[in-house]
């Protein structure tokens, strides 16, 4: 299975960057699996994984990660998400198609943001549209596993451009 | 009883949603929370995490190769990333956590008490410095960083896999604070 850090970054087979990120395999192997149970896990219990892509994509859109983004748009019509959800992901929860995702996408948007203001009543507006707690626990998950994502992407990057310069 | 705010202190955890109790935990939730942290079966934060049985189970081994893993940044200074990130997402649990960390890493409890009482501008040593400001920019704008914010971290001596590492702990606690802020809140010992 491609590695998708490696794949967004656009690190190549032998280069410096793959040589280093080989020498914490664990790393590697468990930012993947990270990925992997969140966006396309063997039971997705109750978030869908039209669902779960269209988090991921939210994320990185506001972060503004064109490669992730395309990543996440490209996942998020793989599992059949039609047009109104990657409208929703590019616009946020006024476009949701629904309150569920209305729900879920305003969540999305204050971890993603500004973490240190959620509160009890944000997880009971999420119990309000019917997920229950390991449906939050699932979001809450995949929401700041793309934020960490994010991030060491872009410490990626700055390597990179190091050195090409 | 208003909330706690930075400290050395041991802080406690309230989780807002309900917890998997231990005794009806899956043999598969109970092998994730063992491999997580020895203590992580009387923990609300594991507990609710177990939820996702999967989850936990790739992010405990990949908090722990972070945070843990032989080579690379020393110990000391993945916990310093840790807190800046904490500080300035405003999880008090999480730093105080890896503050105590730092301090007993390092034997040198009044630089965290300072860099928690005052922020991450607080005076440090060039490495450290170099150190808090990389992780405090990956935090706040990952996207308008530019090899430029490397240079800082190389004048003080950083080999490619010590920034490999301190990308990794500033990251993962973009994630670790996330899921304690908005989960649950800290609690004081004494308030139980």
């Amino acid at each position: 299975m491609t590695d998708v850090i490696d794949a967004v970054a656009g690190i190549a087979e032998g280069s410096p960057l793959a040589a280093l990120r080989a020498q914490k395999p664990d790393l590697v192997r468990y930012t993947q699996g990270s990925h992997d149970v969140l966006l396309a896990p063997a039971d997705p219990a109750g978030v869908t994984l039209a669902e779960r892509a269209l988090i991921a994509l939210r994320i990185a859109v506001l972060d503004e990660h064109g490669e992730l983004a395309a990543h996440y748009r490209a996942r998020l019509r793989a599992v059949g998400g039609d047009e109104a959800l990657v409208v929703a992901a590019q616009r946020g929860a006024s476009a949701a198609p629904s309150p569920r995702l209305a729900a879920i996408l305003g969540h999305v948007d204050r971890l993603t943001a500004a973490p240190g203001s959620a509160t009890p009543a944000h997880l009971e507006a999420l119990l309000g549209v019917g997920l229950g707690p390991r449906d939050i626990v699932t979001i809450s998950q995949l929401i700041s596993f793309v934020s960490y994502q994010v991030r060491l992407l872009a410490g990626l990057r700055l390597l990179a451009e190091e050195a090409r310069a | 009883m208003t909330a706690p705010g930075f400290t050395l202190e041991a802080l406690d955890w309230d989780s807002w949603l309900e917890t998997v109790d231990v005794d009806q935990a899956t043999p598969e939730q109970i092998a994730v929370l063992e491999k997580s942290l020895p203590t992580a079966k009387t923990s609300p934060y594991y507990l609710l995490l177990v939820h996702d049985v999967a989850a936990l189970g790739q992010r405990s081994p990949l908090f722990n190769a972070v945070m843990y893993g032989p080579r690379g940044l020393p110990r000391a200074e993945r916990e310093l990333a840790t807190v800046a990130v904490s500080r300035i997402n405003g999880c008090a649990y999480c730093a105080s956590v890896h503050a105590r960390r730092f301090a007993e890493l390092t034997k040198q409890p009044e630089v965290m008490q300072r860099l928690l009482d005052e922020g991450v501008d607080t005076a440090l040593d060039a490495r450290r410095r170099a150190i808090v400001d990389f992780s405090a920019k990956l935090t706040r704008a990952p996207q308008r960083m530019t090899a430029a914010d490397l240079a800082p971290l190389r004048q003080a001596g950083l080999s490619d896999l010590e920034i490999l590492d301190l990308i990794h702990a500033a990251s993962m606690f973009a994630w670790a604070n996330r899921l304690m802020q908005t989960l649950g809140e800290p609690v004081r010992p004494a308030q139980k």
